[in-house]
């Protein structure tokens, strides 16, 4: 049997490359995906402890699917307001999008 | 009264009608909000005089008491905190929610000739800013009162940055600055007495942390307490850390020597009904605060360091006095006049006895209505000539006989002239001080020679010689413009002949103080 | 007619009341307001004085509560002894006379009815002043008089003289007024009441140790120093000339001014119990007698020569009471208000004539104004001590009080004080009435009711003197419980005399014979004497300038120091907040990563506990 501490390994070590994704990315596309791998991660997570918690029950895995419905529903914005960006911009590299700085 | 909503909630939620009331009026019709304004600012005022000839002198506890339950968050451990909507009034606060509502009063009626813009949301502003001001006399803990004063605070910033001369928005920022800076220490004294000493054993054996000023005054003052036992003691270094918090905190308002700075630059640049209220009421607050809290709190640590208080007074006395006398601009003067006469409040708490607090509640009164005076007179000559400088004025009592009159009379009173208000609290803060110090005393008597001097100076320069060029054309007051001026007077020679009226109800309350300290 | 004393400070006070509420309708109507009231006033005042000269009158006293502080009760209330039943009447009779003589002084002034207004607000202080029976009220009221004062003084608003001479009048006088505030609250927290009874009785037993009472006595009198200008305060009085001349003759000459006297000799009790303060008064008295006097031989201005006149005067009071003449001071408080107040009256009639109030520029004047040099002359021979007249007799018993307390140096201090008085009176006398003109305007006598109070007044100063014969030693020290009568010998009598001759000889020789006018700038002693010792200059170089400058000082620290530092914290926070902007670039990324770094620390600081141990 597959112990939890490999679920949550993978879980960690998916999290971790989203993160570094989310952080360093230039491309508006690439960092999206990267949030997709970590909400993914997460995912794991409530599975793995769904199934070996010291409680475990069917709430996580419940979870999980609400999670993908909403990921998905946020990638779609997110995507949208990335087109929306790029007609006014030309541009989706976060680097250039600094006007918070004002 | 303990169930139902009481005359403190009407007096103090009352502007809120006018709120209401000009919501549904538009704003380019300025003749109904400006009558809506003077109207609905009367309504606190009438039902103050009511609470102030019901109110019973001997009690020298909270009267009016209005007390529900309103927030409480409930912690770990069988333990909660409860922030209560408490009102009420004792000796020291009811004169200064008469006073308040006196002086705003005045205030909207000076509006009407004074604000020249945006009357709707002027007066939308003013209402608010004064249910933060009768809020923050009757609230009794402290939550309620932080949050009232800040009210006055914010609706103040917003006053002066809009309806002010034109350096306005630096003013409103200077003055949001140091308020600002103020309520910090405020709200981080307040914290720590709730922490420390406001807690209370309720039900089922819960402990209930409060901030309510009484729980607290009772924690810190009777070691005996059996709350004590709850091992959350207060220690010395809290206690002397918190005073000298508050102390800075309200000195800010009051305000003291070195913290003055910001009232120089605000007084100038408010619209003259704002400085009304905030050199009237508003510092006020600071004075209130620092008897209420430090004197009530730690009537100790407030008797130890007595003297200190007493030479803070005096080098305001004798600081505003100086530089009143080489200002060469007349509202300059009031302003430093004001610091001068703050200082007497200071030098009457410092006394300690029934003399030396009698007389800073009398000076509170006195100036707070000698100060909104003196700016609505300010503000009546700045209407007419648009400058308040000496170089340009003179002889004005040629052409305003009135308003000079006025002037002159009010600064005979300033100056402690017997048969008005100012006489009294001078009298007896000094008398009060003879007791005790007699050589602090009788320097800071020097004071009221500094006082005279600026004042006749500054006065006399205005209405007094040659008839200045700017002057010649211009006409007296007109009758409305006559009402502040006639009733503040009115009211400073009332207190003045018979002062019974206001040392009556304060005495009792006093008498408590006085018992708390020991002597 | 005793319990109804309140009556007589009620009448001006309604006045006071009616003219402010409707004076500006009423116009020159005024005046008979004032009249009628101050009439009413005179009549009550006149009642009490009979019923109180009887001889089995007693003193009367009443208090009502007026303010309760703590455990002490302040109270306000209305006392008759004889001397206020005396000043009473002094006050008002020379108040009526001065109500009746402004209404043709100041016809015609714009102002009209304000004047009558001030004139009651004086009156009505002044009276009370005199009625109170404690020492709080007569401060209370001390200080309304001289409100009052400064009112009158500035009358004539638009000058800038007056302007300022009422401003130094009120600051003066108030230096004086801290003494007298110091002292009575000292006073206070010692035997514990403003009652003049219950301090004299606390003195009396010895309650008050004698270093006490001669501090609070000395500060009393500092305000007594003050409000009748006596030296070193005494700058004031001459500068209020500028008031109005009714203004001069009641206030500066016959009731403010004698205030001071009046109050020493109400707390005399005190004053008597340490031979310091004693000494303080007669010393102070006796300089300022002679030294006014010698300013007075040279002035120019009419009404600035009768107010060195009225200084060295209250000179002379002071120096009786300090020399235990209790009588004797009080006695010429009473005829002195009468004379003084007719010498004004007609130098206001003068004034009236000529529109010019330089003695140089009159001369010849008794030909038109014969009433005028007639009563003026029964003032000049009144004050100058004129065998018969009322200041004679004043006079005289002063002079023996001085003698008798042995105080030789001022006795003849006094005396030659006495010399100045008759020839500088003879030297406005001769200068104004007699000779040829020296001006061209076109000289009327006065108006009835101007030269009506005048008269009046001059046959008070005649006969006032003569209550010496009936008792007034006893009746006015209250069958001697106040103090004693002196007695001293003859020949002062004859030296006074000689004195008051010796010094309208002079005058006479001097300017009267060939009335002639010098002419040139005053040299040596006599430019000393003309500028008055220098006594402003030195006031104003060592007080008024180094203050100026200290405010300057002040202001430039208020602005630049405080100032300075409340610019130093807005630069140091606005140095915190450039260095925390550079992170804010814009970069979501960036704010991600510190978040983030943020978090892990929070975690590990968090967990650190459990990690490592």
């Amino acid at each position: 049997m597959v112990p939890l501490n490999a679920y949550l390994a993978v879980g960690a070590i998916m999290f971790s490359i989203g993160m570094f994704g989310v952080l360093n990315k230039k491309s508006g596309i690439i960092v999206l995906l990267s949030i997709e791998l970590m909400l993914n991660a997460v995912n794991i997570n409530l599975i793995a402890f769904s199934r070996f918690g010291f409680y475990g029950n069917i709430t996580g895995q419940i979870f999980t699917i609400f999670t993908i419905t909403v990921a998905a529903a946020e990638t779609a914005v997110g995507l949208a307001i990335l087109i929306a960006i790029f007609r006014n911009k030309g541009t989706i590299s976060i680097t250039d999008l600094n006007i918070m700085k004002r | 009264m303990m169930d139902s909503i009481g005359l403190l909630t009407l007096i103090t939620f009352s502007p809120l009608l006018g709120v209401l009331l000009l919501a549904f009026v538009p704003s380019n019709k300025a003749g109904t909000i400006k009558l809506i304004g003077v109207l609905v600012s009367f309504i606190p005022l009438i039902l103050s005089f009511v609470m102030f000839s019901s109110f019973d002198s001997t009690i020298n506890g909270m009267q009016f008491v209005e007390d529900f339950d309103w927030i409480q968050i409930p912690l770990a451990d069988n333990a909660m905190i409860e922030f209560k909507y408490s009102l009420g009034v004792d000796g020291l606060s009811m004169p200064l929610v008469v006073l308040s509502a006196i002086v705003a009063s005045m205030s909207a009626i000076a509006a009407v000739n004074m604000i020249k813009k945006r009357w709707k949301e002027y007066f939308i502003l003013f209402f608010l800013m004064q249910v933060g001001l009768y809020g923050v006399f009757a609230a009794q803990n402290l939550f309620l009162f932080f949050i009232f004063f800040e009210i006055t605070l914010i609706t103040m910033f917003f006053l002066v940055g809009i309806w002010g001369l034109d350096k306005r928005e630096d003013a409103a920022f200077t003055f949001l600055l140091y308020n600002g800076l103020g309520s910090a220490i405020l709200l981080i004294s307040f914290v720590v007495l709730l922490m420390s000493a406001g807690y209370y054993e309720g039900a089922n054996g819960t402990t209930i942390f409060t901030t309510d000023i009484q729980t607290i005054i009772f924690n810190l003052n009777n070691s005996a307490s059996p709350y004590e036992l709850l091992g959350v003691g207060v220690s010395d270094a809290i206690k002397y850390g918190v005073f000298f918090a508050l102390l800075v905190a309200f000195g800010i308002k009051v305000p003291l020597f070195p913290f003055h700075s910001w009232i120089l630059k605000v007084h100038y640049q408010a619209p003259p009904p704002m400085s009304m209220i905030l050199s009237g009421v508003l510092l006020k607050i600071g004075a209130y605060g620092l008897f209420r809290m430090n004197y009530g709190f730690f009537p100790e640590i407030t008797e130890t360091f007595s003297t200190l208080l007493i030479i803070l007074g005096i080098i305001n006395l004798f600081y505003g006095g100086i530089l009143a006398f080489v200002q060469e601009d007349m509202k300059m003067v009031v302003v430093y006049s004001s610091i001068s006469h703050v200082g007497i409040i200071i030098l009457g708490l410092g006394a300690m006895n029934s003399f030396g607090f009698q007389g800073a509640v009398f000076q509170i009164v006195s100036h707070g209505l000698l100060a909104s005076l003196f700016f609505y007179i300010v503000g009546v000559m700045y209407n007419r000539v648009h400058t308040t400088k000496f170089s340009e004025l003179g002889g004005m009592a040629k052409t305003m006989p009135f308003t000079s009159g006025i002037l002159l009379t009010g600064a005979l009173a300033s100056l402690g002239l017997p048969g008005m208000s100012g006489f009294i609290s001078e009298f007896l803060t000094f008398l009060g001080l003879f007791e005790n110090r007699p050589i602090l005393a009788a320097i800071s008597t020097l004071g009221v020679v500094l006082t005279t001097v600026y004042l006749l100076r500054s006065v006399l320069n205005v209405t007094y010689g040659p008839t200045a060029e700017k002057l010649t054309h211009v006409s007296d007051a007109r009758s409305v413009e006559m009402i502040p001026m006639v009733v503040l007077v009115g009211f400073v020679i009332l207190v003045g002949v018979y002062p019974a009226i206001l040392s009556e109800p304060i005495q009792a309350t006093l008498q408590l103080f006085l018992t708390r300290i020991g002597g | 007619m005793l319990e109804n004393a309140w009556l007589v400070p009620l009448f001006p006070l309604i006045s006071f009341v009616l003219l402010v509420a409707f004076g500006r309708q009423l116009k020159e109507g005024a005046a008979y307001v004032g009249i009628v009231s101050l009439l009413s006033s005179f009549i009550v005042a006149l009642g009490i004085l009979f019923e109180r000269l009887g001889h089995d009158a007693e003193n009367y006293i009443q208090n009502f509560n007026w303010l309760t502080i703590g455990d002490k009760t302040l109270t306000v209330g209305f006392e008759i002894t004889p001397l206020n039943a005396l000043m009473l009447f002094v006050v008002t009779l020379v108040s009526l006379m001065v109500h009746i003589y402004s209404k043709g002084y100041m016809h015609g002034d714009e102002r009209f009815p304000v004047f009558y207004t001030y004139l009651s607000l004086f009156t009505f202080s002044m009276l009370s002043l005199v009625i109170s029976p404690n020492l709080l009220q007569a401060f209370i009221f001390w200080e309304l008089v001289g409100a009052a004062s400064f009112l009158l003084i500035g009358f004539y608003y638009f000058k800038p003289s007056a302007r300022s001479a009422a401003k130094k009048a009120f600051i003066v006088t108030r230096i004086g007024d801290l003494g007298l505030l110091i002292g009575i609250s000292l006073l206070f927290w010692q035997v514990g009441t403003f009652e003049y009874a219950g301090v004299f009785e606390a003195v009396e037993q010895g309650l008050v140790e004698p270093g006490f009472i001669t501090l609070t006595a000395i500060l009393i009198f500092i305000g007594a120093i003050g409000k009748s200008g006596q030296f070193p305060l005494h700058t004031w009085l001459p500068d209020a000339m500028e008031g109005p001349t009714p203004v001069s003759a009641l206030i500066h000459a016959a009731t403010m001014v004698a205030a001071g006297v009046y109050l020493v000799a109400r707390t005399f009790p005190l004053f008597e119990a340490s031979e310091t303060a004693m000494y303080v008064v007669a010393t102070v008295g006796g300089f300022t007698a002679i030294f006014a006097a010698s300013i007075g031989l040279v002035q120019n201005d009419i009404k600035r020569v009768l107010a060195y006149s009225t200084v060295s005067q209250l000179g002379y009071m002071m120096l009786a009471l300090g020399s235990a003449g209790f009588i004797a001071g009080v006695f010429h408080l009473f005829t002195h208000a009468f004379f003084k107040a007719l010498l004004f009256l007609t130098a206001g009639s003068v004034i009236h004539a000529v529109h010019t109030q330089n003695i140089k520029e009159m001369g010849g004047l008794g030909k038109e104004m014969k009433i005028t040099r007639a009563v003026f002359l029964i003032g000049a021979l009144a004050i100058s001590g004129f065998p018969g007249l009322a200041g004679f007799f004043s006079k005289d018993l002063i002079l023996m009080s001085v003698y008798e307390s042995g105080h030789v140096t001022l006795f003849w201090m006094a005396l030659i004080a006495a010399v100045m008085t008759a020839f500088y009176m003879f030297r406005l006398y001769f200068l104004v009435f007699s000779g040829k003109p020296r001006h061209n305007a076109n000289v009327h006598e006065s108006p009835k009711n101007m030269t009506i109070p005048m008269i009046i007044l001059s046959l008070l100063a005649i006969f006032a003197g003569y209550i010496e014969f009936f008792g007034f030693g006893e009746w006015i020290t209250n069958n001697g419980v106040i103090a004693e009568e002196v007695e001293g010998p003859k020949w002062i009598m004859y030296l006074s005399i000689i004195a008051a001759f010796g010094g309208i000889a002079l005058a006479w020789l001097m300017y009267g014979r060939d009335n002639k006018v010098k002419t040139g700038e005053p040299r040596g002693l006599h430019k000393l004497l003309f500028n008055k010792y220098y006594i402003d200059e030195l006031y104003s170089t060592v007080v008024v300038r180094p203050y100026t400058i200290f405010g300057y000082v002040l202001k430039f620290f208020d602005k630049y120091v405080i100032g300075g530092l409340v610019q130093l914290s807005v630069w140091f926070s606005k140095a915190i907040g450039k260095i925390g902007s550079r992170l804010q670039n814009g970069q979501v990324q960036a704010y991600g990563l510190i978040t983030i770094i943020g978090l892990v620390l929070l975690l590990v600081s968090l967990t650190a506990g459990r990690l490592l141990g």
